[in-house]
């Protein structure tokens, strides 16, 4: 009798496994985390609270000492921003003789991380940010992060470019290769690199713009290793992102402007 | 009653490790509340199934394995109950095992691990005694 109950429960066990393993395969998706943006925000409250409050207890001394630097800085970024307008109007020009296009079709916006996924460098985060749709691009000010999956009225997940899902397609500049970066949970693969064609480890992939869904020259990743394969037409890279999107509290949003039909 | 405080606390834990993953270095909270509440007692795996698919979704958008193993213990502890008697040996190998296999699929850090398991451990131990207290 014990031995048919042993045998029961093993059999169940199989299956179980079996059927879950099944399971696992299958991507749910991002709702259950776009759910949790309440108690996020809630969470997040005494920290913003404290933040103020510890304003009370700060020497008025170090406070003059802040403005004055912030007021510096600020007259500096003043210059920065006449020097700066006065360039983009002079690449304007340049650019009008050479007949060169610009990044256009995109409307940049800034969006603040709210929470992110427990791994070392983080698979999805939340964004707390308006006016977006799926498929927008994320960027932070090193490089690309990667792209908008869902959406709620004020707030967004991303799926970073270390998902296996994503497939950035990326060039080298002044260099003819088209390659394809994929997510590999912890690094990136490079796709279809030609053995003449090889990078250095060290070199920085950009994105090429091809397909359009990603404007083209920002940077991805950065070569960690090439490896030839005897035989075969292609190499074997491997890389990492050139963002660090860990560190990163507020990014930037590129959102495709539709036009209208 | 446990199950409710067990299952919000979970759900704080989840919200916990969104939150502040990039400031704090945190033990997965759900994970240990529920393998604790699992390990305390084996007819727990009706809520606590649930509560470790929502760990997955919420935290990786999918099912993984950390589902799976939840799903194999009360099994375990069943076969192990039968075949060497309960004792806390085995439990605390299965704990074990549940939280490395767990975190280090996802690719959580070392640190994270032994913290979890550091947290499982008295969490395990509190919610045996409230069994225990509750049949008396």
């Amino acid at each position: 009798m014990a031995v048919r109950r042993r045998y029961k429960l093993w059999l169940v066990a199989v299956f179980l496994i079996v059927g879950l393993f099944s399971l696992s395969r299958f991507s749910v998706g991002s709702w259950p985390m776009l759910v949790s943006w309440p108690a996020l925000e809630v969470l997040h409250a005494p920290v913003q609270w404290w933040g103020s409050f510890s304003l009370w207890f700060k020497d008025s001394a170090a406070l003059q000492e802040q403005f004055l630097a912030f007021r510096k800085k600020a007259e500096q970024q003043a210059a920065l921003i006449q020097e700066s307008n006065a360039l983009r109007e002079e690449n304007r020009q340049l650019r009008k003789i050479l007949d060169i296009s610009g990044i256009k079709g995109y409307r940049w916006h800034a969006a603040k991380v709210r929470g992110r996924s427990p791994e070392k460098m983080s698979q999805r985060i939340l964004l707390q940010v308006y006016g977006v749709s799926r498929d927008d691009v994320i960027v932070s000010s090193e490089g690309l992060v990667g792209v908008v999956d869902s959406t709620s009225d004020n707030h967004a997940t991303v799926r970073t470019i270390f998902d296996a899902s994503l497939s950035v397609p990326v060039t080298i500049p002044g260099k003819s290769l088209a390659a394809l970066s994929r997510g590999q949970g912890k690094s990136l693969a490079i796709d279809f690199v030609p053995l003449a064609a090889a990078p250095e480890p060290g070199e920085i992939l950009y994105t090429s713009g091809a397909g359009g869904m990603y404007p083209p020259g920002i940077a991805v990743a950065r070569i960690t290793n090439v490896q030839p394969i005897p035989g075969q037409l292609f190499v074997t890279v491997s890389a990492e992102p050139v963002a660090h999107w860990q560190r990163d509290n507020w990014l930037a949003v590129a959102s495709h402007l539709h036009e209208a039909p | 009653m446990i199950a409710l405080v067990v299952g919000l606390s979970a759900f704080l834990g989840m919200s916990l490790n969104l939150a502040f993953s990039a400031s704090l270095t945190q033990p997965d909270w759900s994970l240990a509340l529920l393998l604790a509440a699992m390990l305390a007692h084996r007819k727990n795996w009706l809520w606590v199934l649930p509560c470790t698919l929502m760990h997955d979704l919420m935290l990786h958008w999918s099912v993984g394995i950390s589902f799976i193993i939840m799903a194999l213990i009360p099994f375990a502890m069943i076969y192990l109950d039968q075949s060497l008697g309960p004792g806390i040996p085995q439990r605390v190998l299965l704990l074990m095992i549940a939280v490395t296999l767990s975190l280090t699929e996802w690719g959580w850090g070392l640190q994270t691990v032994l913290l979890t398991l550091c947290l499982c451990v008295p969490l395990w131990y509190m919610l045996t005694g409230l069994y225990a207290k509750k049949t008396a």
